[in-house]
């Protein structure tokens, strides 16, 4: 019986051994995403979609794996930067995935410029995030680029001369990109004939509208979310104002098509992705254990943030592993080139930091989105 | 010298040795949110010279943080900086060639802050308690609506970006011991008393011959004075600032922290700052997953908020009036407990 329990002791305890020294190899990744506050469902929905792509790819070339530490950011800018000093500093993670809007993200960077390590973020648009910046990169196109794209669209598809915009005041967002939608589309010869304000809570546009029906433009822009948008859609079809609503990624959401009903059918917007026009086998793959994992499509949020955890585990590899040095991660990151990911082929250029990548056109049809084009950059 | 102002002394330079000590063996996190509890720190004394010593229930600190927020970035920030980011509309041009060193600029957000703080106690202070409260919480909510519209002075909703991060330790807890050496002060003068005397009742402390009105705006515009530096410093250590950031939350937070330390107890402020800042930042250890003798707990984000909640509500029934309710901490009290021991030894 002593020898039984000696034989066992030694099993256990070079089990335990062989157990430990095998988690011994692996990489510290920190994620920074609101997982509570006002945008957790946006960082709720990509922590979804790393959480699937960490599951097809657990472990980096060299059999490390790879650990995901996620931590919380509310949503604010202080806590972000907080996050982001605990990751680099205590946890000593070798890059940092985050975060979701732009000026949390841009809370976070100074400290990843500080500490030499890598950010990527995954939906942060503003040109201004990665400006200036050696350590930080996004795996998304950015604010200018997807006005553009929703400019040509109804300049050359649409045909429409004239057109009104609608600006979120309070939201960095809506302001950003409605600017960059004005400058492509006036260099195009468009003419914008009435700019109108509201802010977030507005519950009531009938001042703009009737603005808006005065002027009679072809095509109305609105970037703004999908609670604002669908209100205002249903509020400028009673008016009688038919025209198509153009949107940008900000409109993708089930919410829009539950809240706006038959009068969003029309609306249509620019975004990163579209599930049924994904063309890379790794989009196909990942949408597939996606379904089997929540039993629904993934929105862009999960795609983005994917691709983030996809490209870094790339750049992880290329550097060589768990040995691999934060700065040399970097270097890999921003030599990203025509990687298959999910939301399309992504490039990062080595000096700015921006992806150059697709953007994908969906609009509402009979309550439902669908795949318009994808315009190339 | 009295031997309670050596031993304040001596404690105020021990905080500064354990500063200078920290900062060369504690990692930059734990400095980062050492920083934050410095202007925390800050901002909660100056508030509870308002709400707890007054006894004005105010809920405009988000306002006065703001302002100094803004002033003291716009004063920093370079005329290039200024021209790349206001891409909407252009900068007025007086305000786009100003630019100055961190601490005149900190001054200025203060005085600015302060004068704002001055035009509004005449409105504010015509009502009194809850109408109080409702009035100068408008005045958080205008001064979001203006940062988002005056575009051409705060760039709107896109807010000001890339602003140096001059915020060290070392001027978190340089102002953060300042303002409470100042405050400290005031609620023992003359005026402090005054400012109980409304606090307790106000129609009695007319009647002793107070003028009430000028001891309360000598209250708030001390405050804002302070709170615009805040605001200041906190732009300056975040880098980001937009009109997000100042929403009634922020009031919260620092009415959180002066209620759970006792209002009106300046050292029940510190150790409530310490308890909130470093609380929320601990407890982020219950939202990773967990391995518990082989029993495996994923991560619940959000769960540290419902532990924090829990322990507020546990301190406020069992201190009532907050952790030092509206007593201070002093060395005589701390000397007259040793020496009762000696006697109970004996």
């Amino acid at each position: 019986m002593k020898r039984f329990l000696h034989i066992l002791a030694v099993a256990v305890v070079s089990f335990m051994f062989l157990s430990s020294s095998s988690f011994a190899k692996e990489v510290k990744v920190g994620v920074v995403w609101p997982m509570t506050g006002l945008v957790a469902a946006f960082g709720q929905s990509a922590w979804k979609g790393a959480k699937v792509a960490q599951s097809m790819e657990p472990k980096a070339k060299d059999g490390s794996n790879i650990h995901l530490i996620l931590l919380d950011n509310k949503g604010m800018k202080v806590q972000t930067a907080n996050a982001v000093s605990k990751l680099i500093t205590e946890d000593h993670v070798k890059a940092v995935i985050g975060a979701i809007t732009s000026s949390n993200t841009m809370a976070g960077a100074p400290i990843a410029e500080r500490n030499k390590t890598p950010m990527l973020t995954s939906s942060a648009t503003n040109p201004l995030v990665t400006k200036g910046k050696k350590y930080v990169s996004r795996v998304c196109f950015i604010d200018p680029f997807q006005g553009l794209v929703a400019a040509k669209y109804v300049w050359n598809t649409l045909h429409a001369k004239t057109a009104a915009v609608m600006i979120e005041r309070d939201q960095d967002y809506s302001v950003g990109l409605a600017h960059a939608f004005i400058k492509a589309y006036k260099k195009l010869g468009g003419k914008i004939v009435s700019t109108n304000f509201f802010q977030s809570t507005d519950q009531d546009y009938s001042a703009q509208i009737s603005t808006i029906k005065s002027k009679n433009p072809q095509v109305i822009y609105m970037p703004s979310y999908y609670q604002e948008i669908s209100l205002f859609a249903r509020q400028a079809r009673q008016y009688g104002l038919n025209q198509v609503i153009m949107a940008g990624d900000g409109a993708e959401a089930e919410a829009l098509l539950k809240i706006g009903g038959k009068a969003v059918n029309g609306v249509t917007f620019t975004t990163h992705f579209d599930p049924h026009a994904a063309a890379t086998p790794l989009a196909k793959k990942f949408l597939k254990l996606y379904y089997k994992k929540y039993k629904g499509q993934p929105d862009a949020m999960a795609a983005l943030g994917a691709d983030a955890y996809f490209v870094l585990v790339h750049a992880i590899n290329e550097a060589g592993g768990h040995k691999a040095t934060p700065q040399k991660i970097n270097y890999y990151i921003r030599h990203t080139k025509d990687f298959k990911g999910v939301t399309g082929v992504i490039t990062i250029d080595p000096k700015t930091g921006n992806a150059i990548k697709s953007a994908v056109v969906r609009k509402v049809e009979n309550g439902k989105f669908v795949y318009v084009t994808t315009v190339n950059p | 010298m009295s031997r309670n102002n050596i031993l304040t002394i001596l404690s105020i330079i021990f905080i500064f040795l354990f500063i200078w000590y920290g900062s060369h063996h504690f990692n930059p996190y734990v400095m980062k949110i050492w920083e934050e509890v410095g202007i925390f720190l800050m901002l909660g004394a100056s508030y509870n010279l308002i709400n707890g010593v007054a006894g004005q229930f105010s809920l405009e600190p988000n306002g006065f943080v703001a302002i100094g927020a803004y002033v003291a970035a716009i004063l920093t920030l370079t005329p290039a900086q200024k021209g790349a980011m206001f891409i909407i509309t252009p900068m007025v041009p007086w305000l786009q060639n100003l630019h100055m060193s961190f601490f005149p600029a900190l001054i200025i957000a203060g005085l600015v802050t302060a004068f704002v703080g001055f035009l509004l106690g005449f409105p504010v202070f015509r009502v009194r308690g809850d109408y109080l409260a409702i009035v100068t919480l408008g005045f958080g909510l205008t001064i979001r609506v203006v940062a988002n519209n005056t575009i051409s002075i705060t760039n709107g909703a896109l807010g000001l970006k890339g602003i140096a991060n001059y915020t060290n330790i070392w001027w978190c807890w340089g102002w953060a011991v300042f303002a409470m050496v100042v405050i400290m002060r005031i609620v023992n003068s003359e005026f402090g008393r005054a400012m109980k005397a409304i606090r307790d009742d106000e129609d009695a402390a007319i009647a002793m011959g107070i003028n009430t009105f000028w001891i309360k705006m000598i209250a708030f515009v001390v405050a804002a004075f302070f709170e615009g530096v805040g605001g200041g410093l906190l732009a300056h250590l975040i880098t980001v600032i937009s009109p997000t950031m100042f929403t009634f939350f922020l009031t919260f937070q620092l009415l959180i922290i002066i209620v759970v330390g006792g209002l009106g107890s300046m050292t029940g402020t510190a150790l409530a700052t310490l308890l909130v800042i470093w609380g929320s930042e601990l407890l982020r250890v219950v939202e990773q997953p967990m391995n518990i003798l082989g029993l495996h707990i994923p991560g619940i984000p959000g769960m540290r908020m419902v532990v924090f909640a829990l322990l507020l509500i546990i301190i406020m029934i069992f201190a009532r009036e907050g952790i030092m309710g509206q007593k201070e901490f002093s060395w005589d009290k701390l000397f007259n407990l040793f020496k009762k021991n000696k006697v109970a030894q004996k």
